[in-house]
């Protein structure tokens, strides 16, 4: 066992770690404020390669091992949790199931202008009345002809405004739950798919979160992607890689609580003594820095396990469980160390606890993790 | 007997007040070790300058008046130098650790045997003959001190450091020295020297300096600096973010790596505060930091500091200072 | 063009002066658990050389001196252009002096190639020295140019923009040269494309050692027959500062004039 990072994670580490801190965090407040999606800083992005980081050169992409990958949305998130999230998106939810389950020609299609930030992608599952349980999904897929016919609302779909390549979720058989789900992916430009409702949220500003409007959208048959009614296992699996990504988002804003509150801790006097100097700040400090840490370590073991092609389904919901739970207690201790400036916007603090709350949510709940994590445990499998 | 020589460029017969500054820290040198401290003034028509040598006591004056030694041409000015050595025979040589000296400060060391402290900021001669150097490093996060061990070796003093020593005027003389430079073996050539255009005060000389930091933010808020900075009748400088971006010229840029300087008063403005640019403040006698983060490290090293966004500070404090002090 | 840059690896130099830490014995700097980094202007000399290659095609090589670990500082030079790198490596070289230095990079370049341009940072950000550069011009007896920021190839000869005190010379030099490279806005290192990071792993890192090179260990510190380093010692500061407070930031500025004025300073 070995727990040092290669030369190789250290370097992309150190050059994401400069891009976000260079480039994004002088603007994150700004991001945030003003709710604007950072093109900017996309397209950069875009050229150091963190589009398409997993996926293989022949396709456009930088091929990096998921280590790497999660190093890097750590960076961001450090900076930029919305930005990170952009990012995530793009590489676990919509790259990384064309990369699995695509047929060549799709790969060759799509994977390119993914991975070289030319388009953006983004993932349609959730549903007003499905969310939780994805597999009640109502949005339908009609054949006709050499056609697929889609009608249905996707809602609280992150990149949706910016987005041009949907892979979408509807129900293609007539089988119910599960078993009647099939993927798609859709091109934004197709007629009969919108952008509806643009969502205001209490954090991840920097990103969309929007309603896609499905109505008698026709696309072609071949793109579908996995096999017919497949659909629900390429979103599952999907997920696993996606929740990675959160967990990589969960520490980058946690270490920002951290580092937020040491500089503050150590500047701020009060009684005639940097508060550092405090017991409890000290505890809450160490508490932070070995929750974050842990986290780290759940989420890098995910992913050795994903890396070797080994399963690692329970150890994603672990690291991202963990993880968002450490996002959000350390927001919350960093609120509370910075005291009043903490709640205000002049700090860095407030942003940290509103982008934190996301991460618990998205991409499977809390509550979500410990049902997969307990099914695990159990070896049931409901 | 070893000398100790100073070398400075007396193009046109002027010396810098900054190559007087050498002669402050020779004397210290030579009167530890009861050595003679000699200079050599190098450039086209440099023996206008040496009786400004003999007024601050240096009797032999070495010069090197040659076509060839002009501003920027430096490989002509380390030719002469050489040559000055082998006529002065010199035990330590001292240079300014300035555009000159960095270039030419170590080559000559090479040649003399490879012996050389640069960027020095203070020589200590004790009663014993001890002799020591110091040097900030790491970025200034530390000072190095250095022991003489033996002759001969080339120290580069930076400017501003050392003061301009008691004036002890001696009838002294030239000694010219000759140079078989040909100017077509040079290697190099200065095809253009561009000087920017300073209005008001150097920031060298400048008893009030106003420096910006990453946190001005772009090109725009140095005239709101410069705007202060005219009114203290200083001049304005910068750390380094402000000039790698171009927001000022790299002559603005105050440090280790930029100049270093002794005003008054310093204002630093959106000025973290890195080691790097402290070590050029750290002979300010009142510094001041503007600063919207309470954590930046400048505040560690300011004597006042004001917490808050300078764009929302400084004009209420150019429109105090016109009431309060006057324009 | 045949470019040859030398490139330092060093303790991270934008740590917090309070984690700066010593080794009494050594008098170097405690690593600790700070990230390793290539010396600030070494980085804008590696740019200088990656951008003259894509204007006048050539090729980059990127010399390092140090431990087994500066492959790293090596890779991320390959990883932003470079087209080959040589590490130089074994125990007596941590000892060496800026001469000792500037002999073992002479040798190993005159060993690997004929370059017609070899560029250094103007200083390390760590000893700040400025010395390597110019001792390397004269080992390999070349002109030399120290703290030029832009390079500009002229019928057969460079042409360096070379900053001073009061602006800058444009100083032509013939070549092969040395020049020292300082930073400004066209020479910002640029960031290495993810990509080219896990190219750059793949690719080969000469090792040279001193046999090599024919360098005898008694050859690396010949400085300190003329000066000894004595002592390296971290300044105490004392001044504390005195915050001015204020409802606003008009009250804040009338009361830091009042306070400048009391001081005489204004």
């Amino acid at each position: 066992m070995d727990f040092h990072l290669s030369e190789e994670h250290r370097l992309i580490q150190e050059t994401v770690r400069t891009f976000a801190s260079t480039e994004i965090l002088p603007i994150a407040a700004e991001l945030d404020q003003q709710a604007r999606f950072p093109k900017e800083i996309i397209q950069r992005a875009s050229e150091l390669g963190l589009l398409g980081m997993m996926v293989p050169p022949e396709y456009g992409g930088a091929g990096l091992d998921t280590i790497s990958y999660l190093i890097a949305i750590e960076e961001i998130a450090r900076a930029c949790a919305g930005t990170a999230v952009i990012l995530s998106v793009n590489n676990s939810l919509v790259c990384d199931p064309i990369l699995r389950y695509g047929t060549e020609a799709q790969k060759r299609r799509y994977l390119p202008d993914l991975a070289q930030g030319r388009k953006l992608g983004c993932y349609c599952l959730t549903e007003p009345e499905a969310g939780s349980d994805a597999a009640s999904i109502q949005t339908v897929a009609r054949e006709e002809g050499d056609e697929w016919v889609l009608t249905g609302t996707k809602i609280f779909v992150t990149n949706g405004v910016e987005a041009e390549i949907c892979i979408v979720y509807a129900r293609s058989e007539p089988e119910p739950g599960a078993r009647g789900i099939s993927a798609f992916i859709v091109e934004k430009d197709r007629p009969g798919i919108t952008v509806g409702k643009v969502e205001r949220k209490l954090g991840i500003k920097a990103s969309s979160t929007a309603e896609i409007h499905l109505e008698e959208c026709r696309i072609p048959k071949e793109n579908l992607l996995g096999r017919r009614g497949e659909g629900f296992r390429v979103a599952l699996s999907t997920l696993d890689g996606g929740r990675l990504g959160i967990a990589a988002q969960a520490v980058g804003i946690a270490r920002a609580c951290l580092e937020e509150s040491i500089a503050y801790a150590r500047e701020r006097r009060q009684f005639g003594q940097p508060i550092a100097s405090f017991q409890a700040i000290r505890w809450w400090i160490a508490d932070m820095a070995t929750r974050i840490e842990a986290a780290r370590l759940l989420m890098y073991r995910a992913a050795s396990l994903r890396d070797r092609g080994r399963p690692y389904t329970k150890e994603a919901s672990i690291a991202k469980l963990f993880a968002s739970e450490t996002a959000m207690w350390a927001a919350h201790k960093a609120v509370q160390i910075h005291g009043g400036y903490g709640y205000i916007q002049d700090y860095p603090a407030e942003r940290h606890f509103r982008d934190a709350k996301i991460t618990e949510i998205y991409e499977g709940t809390s509550e979500i993790q410990r049902l997969v994590i307990a099914r695990h445990v159990l070896g049931v499998r409901s | 007997m070893a000398t100790i020589l100073v070398i400075a460029p007396a193009y046109e017969g002027h010396v810098g007040r900054t190559s007087l500054e050498l002669l402050g820290g020779a004397r210290r040198i030579g009167e530890a070790r009861g050595m003679e401290v000699v200079a050599a003034l190098l450039g086209k028509g440099a023996g206008a300058a040496a009786s400004q040598m003999w007024q601050y006591g240096v009797k032999r004056v070495y010069v090197a008046d040659h076509p060839s030694i002009l501003l920027g041409e430096l490989e002509a000015f380390y030719l002469a130098s050489l040559e000055a050595c082998r006529a002065a025979n010199p035990g330590v040589v001292l240079l300014l650790a300035d555009s000159v000296g960095r270039e030419v400060g170590p080559r000559l060391a090479h040649r003399l045997g490879g012996g050389i402290v640069t960027e020095c900021i203070d020589v200590q001669a004790g009663q014993d003959g001890e002799v020591t150097f110091l040097r900030p490093v790491y970025g200034g996060k530390a000072i190095a001190t250095y022991r003489l061990v033996n002759f001969p070796v080339v120290v580069t003093v930076k400017p501003h450091t050392m003061e301009v020593p008691a004036e002890m005027p001696v009838s002294g003389e030239t000694i010219p020295l000759e140079l078989s430079m040909d100017p077509e073996g040079l290697k190099t050539r200065v095809l253009e020297v561009v000087s920017e255009e300073v209005t008001g005060v150097k920031l060298e000389d400048a008893p009030v300096v106003v420096g910006g930091g990453r946190g001005i933010g772009g090109p725009e808020g140095f005239q709101l600096l410069g705007e202060l900075a005219r009114l203290l009748k200083g001049a304005v400088g910068a750390s380094r973010p402000p000039a790698d971006a171009g927001w000022v010229p790299p002559t603005w840029q105050i440090g280790q790596t930029g100049k270093t300087i002794r005003p008054d008063l310093y204002i630093a403005v959106g000025i973290s505060g890195a080691t790097q640019h402290i070590a050029g403040v750290s002979g300010a006698k009142v510094v001041v930091a503007i600063n919207k983060d309470p954590e930046a490290p400048i505040f560690k090293v300011a004597h006042l500091g004001v917490v808050a966004d300078y764009r929302k500070v400084i004009p209420p404090l150019i429109q105090k200072i016109k009431e309060i002090v006057g324009t | 063009m045949e470019i040859v840059v030398c490139l330092k690896q060093i303790v991270d130099p934008e740590i917090p002066a309070s984690e700066f830490r010593l080794d009494p014995v050594t008098k170097r700097q405690i690593r600790g658990s700070h990230a390793l980094v290539i010396s600030t202007y070494d980085e804008n000399a590696l740019e200088v050389a990656l951008q003259l290659k894509e204007k006048q095609g050539g090729k980059v090589t990127a010399v390092t001196i140090g431990e087994e670990q500066a492959t790293e500082a090596l890779r991320k030079a390959l990883a932003m252009g470079a087209d080959s790198a040589v590490l130089i490596s074994d125990p007596p070289l941590l000892e060496a002096d800026d001469l000792g230095k500037a002999r073992v990079l002479a040798r190993a370049i005159r060993k690997l190639t004929t370059p017609d341009l070899i560029l250094c940072g103007c200083e390390s950000a760590d000893w700040v020295s400025r010395i390597v550069g110019p001792f390397l011009a004269e080992e390999l007896g070349l002109p030399c140019v120290t703290f030029g920021t832009r390079i500009e190839p002229r019928d057969g000869k460079i042409v360096v923009r070379r900053i001073v005190e009061d602006g800058y010379h444009l100083v032509e030099a013939a070549l092969p040269a040395v020049v020292t490279i300082a930073s400004d806005e066209t020479n910002t290192p640029r960031l290495p494309k993810v990509r080219d990071i896990m190219a750059a792993v793949k690719k080969p890192i000469t090792l040279l050692r001193m046999a090599d090179l024919g360098i005898e260990p008694g050859s690396l510190k010949e400085m300190e027959g003329r000066i000894v380093l004595q002592d390296v010692a971290i300044p105490v500061r004392e001044a504390r500062c005195e915050f001015i407070e204020g409802d606003t930031p008009e009250e804040q500025a009338e009361r830091l004039v009042l306070r400048l004025k009391e001081l005489k300073v204004i």
